[in-house]
């Protein structure tokens, strides 16, 4: 056997992707491949045309319930919600399972408030998949931390030190985030912490860095703001980033990678990987280190609580008379038009982004964006070079 | 890249830091873009390792003179690479 037991394979047209015991994912190509003892089969034969394969990361939506009405909740989550309940979940894990992905985040609402927290990290590995969820660390007790052992890493929402947070989500649960962090380093499960970008807090980010890596965190997920849920309105425009803190970010996160060099991983989500389309300009790199944009429909799929399949966690895909199974995901990862919409457009997206050279990575930029202030898939109106090119 | 480094790296397509643990978009880790080329290097040559020991393989080894059998990385293709 060339390869551990603990690596999870799985072939694709070009090669393989392979899950390290790290979690990091690896794509080889072919001949990488046969030297490791792995054959494609039936998707290396390239005289037949083949089906998208499935995502690499699907993110489940367990509970529409949170007692904390943060202003921009992009799942508008209330107090009175519901939990999916574990059967209904296991049935979208098996989906997950068939469709050969390698991680589930889940999120809700708030998932620390789902009664089987821990049975659902079980069931995860039991069916291969990495599991890992998201916490605004409301409602931790003891035994709700303890389930939380089971994960292979939790991402607490902390949107900034000094007044930052309230300024974003309209309440401070700030305290609260930092005694999640605090105690989840303390048991020993590996914590990040997840810090949305607004005009707002832009200026405390590196104060918020620091302050994240001083609670142990190892990592620092940033986000891009997006219109969805309560914060699809005309609030918005002034909660985005403006086009000066846009242009800085690169040298930013720059200034983050440099202070932070080895002590706190930097990450961004997929959003914001075109507000940095001139301060990364270089296509390979980005690809070689697996910075994509826009991966909604290709790595990347979400559940909704009602077992609805999206392109990614922030769009509502059309009520189906029909409901399909839970577990037929990967039947419908290939057919669904909520899919297959954002494939699409990718393929031949219109100018600016037809022409620019990072368009590989990118896609387009963020389809939430584009639909709420342009009302459908369209060049990230929040692009600097999006903006440059409608300013001429 | 330096040539060790590109030889040893040959057919690494994409390594993706994770598994990270958000649960609205994808996130990826960019320190490697912002920082000097060594740390990139020391990433692939990493995840290199965990690659190894490769195994005898019943496969012939491409000729220095054939052309790559590669499909361009993940990202790049609709039809995936």
């Amino acid at each position: 056997m060339a390869l551990p037991a603990t690596v999870k394979t799985r072939p694709e047209p070009f090669g393989f992707w392979l899950r390290l015991p790290d979690h990091t994912l690896v794509a080889v190509d072919r001949p990488r491949a046969r030297a490791l003892g792995l054959d494609g089969g039936p998707l290396w034969d390239d005289t037949v045309a083949h089906p998208p394969t499935g995502p690499l990361e699907v993110h489940v939506a367990i509970t529409s319930r949170c007692p904390v009405g943060c202003e921009g909740c992009y799942q508008d989550a209330t107090v009175d919600g519901r939990d999916v309940p574990l059967g209904a979940l296991c049935e979208t894990l098996d989906g997950l399972r068939d469709l050969g992905v390698f991680t589930v985040a889940f999120g809700g609402g708030e998932p620390l408030l789902h009664p089987d927290l821990a049975p659902l990290a079980r069931e995860a590995l039991a069916r291969g998949l990495t599991p890992v969820v998201t916490t605004s660390g409301v409602g931790l007790t003891p035994e709700r931390l303890e389930a939380l052992r089971g994960y292979a890493q939790v991402n607490v929402s902390h949107d900034g030190v000094s007044g930052g947070y309230l300024a974003v989500r309209g309440v401070d649960g700030a305290h609260l985030a930092d005694r999640a962090v605090r105690a989840l380093v303390a048991q020993g499960t590996p914590v990040g912490v997840n810090h949305v970008l607004t005009r707002q807090n832009f200026a405390g980010l590196a104060e918020t860095a620091a302050h994240a890596r001083a609670l142990g965190a190892r990592e620092l997920q940033l986000l891009r703001y997006k219109p969805a849920g309560r914060a699809a309105t005309e609030a918005y425009l002034s909660r985005r980033l403006d086009p000066s803190q846009v242009d800085a970010l690169g040298g930013t996160l720059q200034a983050l990678a440099e202070a932070h060099q080895g002590a706190l991983s930097l990450r961004v989500d997929c959003a914001l990987v075109p507000l940095l389309s001139e301060a990364l300009t270089d296509p390979e790199a980005l690809r070689r280190f697996g910075v994509f944009g826009c991966e909604a429909g290709a790595h990347l799929g979400a559940v909704r609580r009602d077992g609805a399949l999206a392109g990614c966690s922030f769009v509502t895909p059309p009520v189906s008379p029909v409901k399909p199974p839970r577990r037929a995901l990967a039947v419908l990862w290939d057919t669904s038009p909520a899919v297959e919409g954002f494939r699409r457009w990718v393929t031949a997206p219109p100018e600016p982004c037809a022409s620019c050279p990072v368009r590989g990575v990118c896609r387009g930029g963020c389809k939430v964006v584009s639909e709420h202030l342009v009302g459908c898939f369209a060049p990230d109106p929040e692009c600097p070079r999006v903006r440059a090119a409608s300013a001429r | 890249m330096s040539p060790e480094v590109a030889a040893d790296a040959r057919g690494i397509l994409v390594v993706r830091a994770g598994p990270g643990a958000n649960c609205s978009s994808i996130g990826s880790a960019v320190e490697m873009l912002f920082l000097s080329a060594t740390v990139g290097a020391a990433v692939l040559l990493a995840v290199s390792a965990a690659l190894k020991p490769e195994p005898p393989s019943t496969d012939a080894p491409p000729s220095p003179n054939s052309p790559p059998e590669s499909h361009g990385p993940p990202g790049d293709r609709q039809d995936p690479p």
